[in-house]
């Protein structure tokens, strides 16, 4: 791996105005994503974990330039993503793609399987006529489905298969990186480990670099090689999946991973309750976003007043292992 | 062991659709004692949801019928009650709550105006007892400021606070029986969390029976005492919750069980269960799980199983639960597809 990383994300922002009233004046900002910053090396995976609202899908779609970044800069290979004209955009999505959560909303009920994925052939000039049909069947057989399924209709399938469509889609075209935004948690789950293990297969078989975005930590946990954990628009923690799991710094982190339900009755966890809702991120709280539902900060009130003081910087307390947290 | 408070008897709820009929429930039987969770477990398409609205006589009909089978609730069959009898139990003897609030409350009323609907309507009250009572259960799930959240409308909640809502309605005339469908999978882990514990300690304070419909083994493991495993229509395996983990006796549990992730766990691949949910109008022939199974043998594809009882308290459908039982076979067969 060179020391150049594939993915360089450094102070991305994403806001939205807030409109009110009949002249549509802006209010307010709400700030979906608000200064994030992380890499990914090439063949490595990133998980990317939060609750809802806490800016992870955002983030994956502003890196694509599927919602327009606010500021900051998205480095893809070394190029600018952000200052990229069309014309331009459209020869770097070849090299990035995105699988949706939901593959029936986001496949075209009205185009066969094959006309779909010949679409995205045509369009980056790759493949026509008997080669596309060829390359169709080859990226049906890639994800697990038969070359006959070309000429069916995305309803003709199961949601664990149309998860296979979304997926051979975004291989069309051949790309170095996958946005993978909550792919397996619409699934059944069964179906679940079926398409966890066909994205690691692929990973290895092709050299792809991923961003998983998902709440489930669970599986995160198993596809990711580091991870970071996003709350109302920031990285908290940043780490290798090992210091993460293993070692827990940012209050956060560690009410998340007490919160998962462990699938063993013998193992009843004690859990960190969490008080109180996730705030507006139009409105973040002063100081440490974190800081009104931090048990840290609300145990001992000389912390909280830093909490509240000042918002803190990620910091590196380990090797690759980042928090922002005065008190880690 | 306490008794039985509810218990479904080879119920069989069928819908009749222009396709031909859906038997979305066929079969199933299990029992809810006094004070404990049963938890329903399923995929897509299990029938685990028929099941729990059929207890209520709340399936859509048409295209839904209960075609045959006995719902005894303190050992008198709700199906054969008068409609109006039945509004006495639903709401105040039985209660339910929904995977999405929102679509259940009502979003022109206040929130304390529909919890006090319920006891004015069950249990006569006048409308400042109501109220209070209202304000009362709101306090009991958790929601700060009570006075004030009995004024507001649904919409001004975040989504973990509407849950409660639903639960201090549901739970507002003390009922025995809770029916709790995918009740935390619309909310964020750590919300889930906060509910999972209420409804811990409320079923301890009221001594109340939960029944749990969910996909998620996690929450499974930290709430049931008993689980029921739901497959194409029947119950595969029903067994107490240390059982159903340790010595799964159905290849379908024993699948899904091999095939989690598991924090702290680390494998290259995940085991998977091959193939597709089936679709509830086509269930396959003889067992329905014969062509995901990965220990299936002739006599699958052809004969289904009876539900056989491996040990006290532990049944399974399957011909070979007693080899599962006994350990010389591994019901999730160390596939990888």
């Amino acid at each position: 791996m060179s020391d150049q990383p594939l993915l360089d994300v450094r102070d991305l922002r994403v806001h939205y105005p807030i409109r009110q009233g009949v002249f549509s004046r802006v209010t307010g900002q709400v700030r979906a994503v608000d200064g994030v910053s992380f890499t990914i090396g090439k063949g490595e995976t990133l998980g990317l974990v939060g609750e809802s609202g806490c800016g992870k899908t955002t983030t994956g779609r502003a890196i694509l330039r599927l919602v327009e970044p606010t500021s900051g800069t998205v480095r893809f290979g070394g190029e600018d993503v952000t200052a990229l004209d069309r014309a331009s955009l459209r020869r770097m999505r070849r090299r990035m793609q995105i699988v949706f959560q939901d593959p029936y909303s986001s496949l075209n009920p009205r185009l066969t399987v094959g006309s779909m994925l010949g679409e995205a052939l045509e369009i980056h000039d790759l493949a026509r006529g008997q080669a596309a049909q060829d390359r169709i069947a080859e990226l049906l057989r890639t994800v697990g489905l038969s070359p006959d399924h070309a000429r069916r209709y995305p309803h003709e399938f199961s949601g664990g298969q149309r998860q296979r469509i979304g997926i051979a889609r975004a291989l069309a075209v051949e790309p170095e990186f996958l946005v993978l935004d909550e792919p397996v948690s619409a699934l059944d789950v069964s179906i679940q480990a079926q398409v966890v293990n066909l994205l690691q297969e692929l990973q290895e078989r092709f050299g792809l670099t991923y961003l998983f975005v998902a709440h489930d930590l669970s599986v995160v946990e198993h596809i990711s090689t580091r991870v970071a954990v996003m709350y109302l628009g920031r990285i908290v923690e940043i780490a290798s999946r090992d210091a993460l799991y293993g070692d827990a710094r940012h209050p956060y982190t560690k009410a998340l991973l007490s919160a998962a339900p462990v699938p063993d009755p013998t193992r009843r966890s004690e859990r960190i309750v969490l008080t109180g809702d996730v705030p507006s991120p139009a409105q973040p709280p002063q100081g440490c976003r974190f800081h009104p539902r931090c048990f840290v900060a609300q145990a001992d009130p000389a912390k909280l007043e830093r909490c509240r003081a000042a918002e803190p910087e990620l910091r590196e307390i380990a090797p690759g292992h980042w928090v922002s947290c005065h008190h880690a | 062991m306490s008794e039985t408070i509810l218990e479904v008897r080879g119920l069989h709820t069928h819908f009749f659709t222009e396709e031909g009929v859906v038997r979305a429930v066929d079969g199933v039987s299990y029992a809810l004692r006094a004070g404990e969770t049963l938890a329903v477990v399923g995929e897509s398409g299990s029938g685990k949801s028929v099941t729990a609205l059929s207890i209520l006589r709340l399936v859509a009909s048409p295209p839904g019928r209960i075609v045959s089978g006995e719902i005894l609730f303190r050992g008198a069959d709700l199906l054969k009650l008068a409609e109006g009898d039945m509004r006495k139990i639903r709401g105040r003897r039985i209660s339910m709550i929904f995977q999405e609030p929102m679509t259940s409350l009502n979003p022109v009323h206040t929130c304390g105006a529909q919890i006090a609907e319920v006891v004015e309507l069950h249990e006569g009250l006048s409308r400042d007892a109501a109220h209070a009572r209202a304000i009362e259960m709101l306090k009991l799930v958790g929601i700060p400021s009570p006075e004030q959240r009995a004024n507001e409308y649904p919409h001004q909640l975040s989504g973990g606070m509407r849950q409660r809502v639903m639960i201090a309605m549901a739970l507002a005339c003390r009922p025995d029986v809770l029916i709790a469908d995918e009740p935390t999978t619309a909310l964020d882990v750590t919300i889930q969390a906060q509910i999972l514990e209420l409804l811990a300690r409320l079923r301890r304070e009221l001594g109340m029976a939960v029944l749990l419909v969910t996909h998620d083994l996690g929450v499974v493991a930290e709430t049931a005492d008993h689980v029921a495993v739901m497959y194409a229509g029947q119950v595969v395996e029903h067994a107490g919750v240390r059982e159903v983990f340790a010595r799964p006796c159905h290849p379908y549990t024993a699948g899904l069980l091999a095939s989690l992730p598991r924090m702290g766990e680390r494998r290259e691949r995940l085991r998977v269960i091959p193939g597709n949910v089936p679709n509830p109008a086509r269930f396959p022939s003889g067992c329905r799980f014969h062509p995901r199974c990965p220990v299936a043998i002739d006599r699958c594809r052809t004969e289904a199983p009876e539900v056989v009882t491996i040990a006290e308290g532990h049944d399974s459908r399957c011909w070979r639960a007693a080899e599962l039982a006994a350990g010389t076979l591994d019901g999730a067969g160390g596939t990888r597809a």
